[in-house]
């Protein structure tokens, strides 16, 4: 366990003061005979904003499916809050909140009726489901489009519910898997605007190519480069440095 | 219990939210009544036929005994009806774990309260319920059968339950494709492709040994499914219909370690 205080709150989600701690030992994952994630040895501190960055196939999606136990390592070990995903994925699961790419929605719900189905699935129902969900909808200005269909939304709008989803039980970690692919540039200022405004409260991990992202969004940032954690340390030390787009090196082969 | 009532209620929200689901049941509602009338005109053809050989006054004792709304009618309906639900069963279940896998919801659906268990469990229980609404729409023709044939509420239920069966099992061959592809095509054809060679095994006797053919006798569909239509509720034959459903769930949860596994 890490310094946070952990409580339990109605509906299960377990509530931490300033996130949680995510600790990988040696992670590895192999797809056949490619190495997708090579010995990793990372520690996001609690309520710390940490950016995972590297190129396409480089390991950062790899490395969040074996956060969230949707994946096995090959070898090592990661935690989250002291707990492993690998082998107890549901209390990992009450402790976090996922944001995926806009494309990984349901369509055919209602924005209202879709932030219902997910706080139904992370345990709240009643009044508590109600106030979440309501609260949601207007902390991410989701109010106007609330009756309307996800699929019918603009790309913008489907990343603000997307995230809308994440944070409707106040998760102390929140994942969050290239925010603003395929968005336009005003679009992915405002989700920006809307992620950097969050930065404190929870324990954040990013994935993304996208430098500036980093730099606006993360106080550390790690480097994967064909599965290896090249470079980590501070994101204005990082990122500052001359070769910073050379640590990306070769794009690599995506494992999957 | 929240968690497992919040995915039973959306999957039913998508099914009902697709087109395919209307299609499928319109589909059984519109199938199952041509098949009926066409075979009760048949029926009546024959009826006339020995109305005019006898002048006008023929008596039921003039009728051969084959010539009966039961065999004329009811058993033929009941026999197309089960074919036709191998053929529309599996549109409705092919998307059910697929699409999830397709669109990568199921990652999302993974992070949640949710265990691999109660996701199988919930989509298992919504598309249970969306065939036993189907097999409500398509008993409509039979029960009219058996009302003229006068046979009785317990005979009606037995027709009922069989078919209820019949549908869960097809269901469940659905579900379990589903769960192992990201393709609806592939889970669908996979389905069928099962659920057709399951119906009727009997065909194989001839090329293998007694012990054998008992065997493939005793897993194949139809004459478990005819049992029921014939008004007869054996133990063995719900348990043969439970037993495809508690199989195939476990194969569906077990496709979630699989790919924990395997990527």
């Amino acid at each position: 366990m890490t310094g946070a205080a952990a409580r339990t709150e109605p509906g299960g989600a377990v509530q931490h003061g300033r996130g949680v701690a995510v600790e990988a030992h040696g992670l590895t994952r192999r797809f056949g005979p490619q190495v997708a994630l090579d010995a990793l040895t990372l520690r996001i501190a609690p309520g710390e904003s940490f950016a995972l960055l590297g190129a396409n196939g480089a390991g950062k999606t790899t490395f969040i499916r074996l956060v969230t136990g949707y994946l096995l390592p090959s070898a090592g070990s990661v935690t989250v809050d002291g707990v492993s995903p690998a082998l107890r994925p549901s209390e990992v699961h009450a402790r976090l909140g996922f944001v995926m790419e806009t494309s990984r929605l349901y369509p055919e719900l209602r924005v209202r009726g879709f932030l219902r189905f997910m706080g139904g699935a992370r345990g709240l129902g009643g009044a508590a489901l109600t106030r979440a969900v309501d609260a949601a909808l207007a902390r991410f200005h989701l109010e106007p489009v609330a009756p309307r269909l996800i699929g019918n939304l603009s790309k913008g709008f489907q990343q603000r519910v997307s995230l809308a989803q994440a944070f409707l039980t106040d998760p102390p970690l929140v994942i969050v898997d290239e925010p603003t692919g395929g968005l336009d540039p005003v679009q992915r200022g405002e989700v920006q605007a809307l992620l950097s405004s969050l930065r404190g409260e929870h324990t954040l991990l990013l994935c993304t190519h996208d430098l500036d992202e980093a730099r606006m969004l993360a106080t550390r940032v790690g480097v994967l480069n064909a599965g290896r954690l090249v470079a980590e340390g501070e994101a204005s030390e990082v990122l500052g440095r001359e070769d910073a787009l050379a640590l990306f090196g070769t794009v690599a082969v995506p494992a999957r | 219990m929240t968690a497992l009532r919040a995915l039973v209620r959306k999957e039913l929200a998508s099914l009902f939210g697709a087109p395919t689901a209307y299609l499928a049941l319109s589909m059984v509602a519109l199938v199952t009544a041509l098949i009926f009338f066409d075979h009760l005109r048949l029926y009546n053809q024959i009826l006339f036929v020995y109305d005019s050989a006898t002048m006008g006054g023929f008596a039921s004792d003039t009728v051969p005994d084959y010539v009966n709304l039961w065999d004329s009618v009811f058993f033929p309906v009941m026999e197309t009806l089960g074919l036709t639900l191998i053929g529309v069963v599996p549109l409705v279940t092919m998307r059910v774990f697929a699409e999830e896998r397709a669109r990568g919801t199921d990652e999302l659906l993974f992070t949640t309260r949710l265990t691999p268990g109660q996701i199988v469990l919930a989509k298992f229980a919504a598309a249970y319920l969306f065939v036993t609404l189907m097999m409500a729409v398509s008993f409509l023709y039979p029960a009219t059968a058996i009302e003229q044939g006068g046979l009785g509420l317990e005979h009606l239920a037995a027709v009922f339950l069989g078919l209820t069966l019949h549908g869960i099992g097809l269901a469940s061959i659905g579900l379990l494709c589903s769960a192992f592809t990201s393709s609806q095509l592939v889970a669908a054809v996979s389905a069928w492709a099962v659920a057709f060679l399951l119906w009727d095994l009997s065909w194989a006797s001839g090329f293998v040994g007694d012990r054998i053919a008992a065997l493939l006798e005793a897993l194949s569909i139809q004459p478990r499914y005819s049992s029921f239509a014939g008004g007869v509720v054996s133990l063995a034959n719900v348990i043969y219909f439970a037993g495809i459903a508690l199989v195939s769930l476990a194969a569906a949860r077990f496709s979630f370690d699989l790919r924990r596994v395997s990527g």
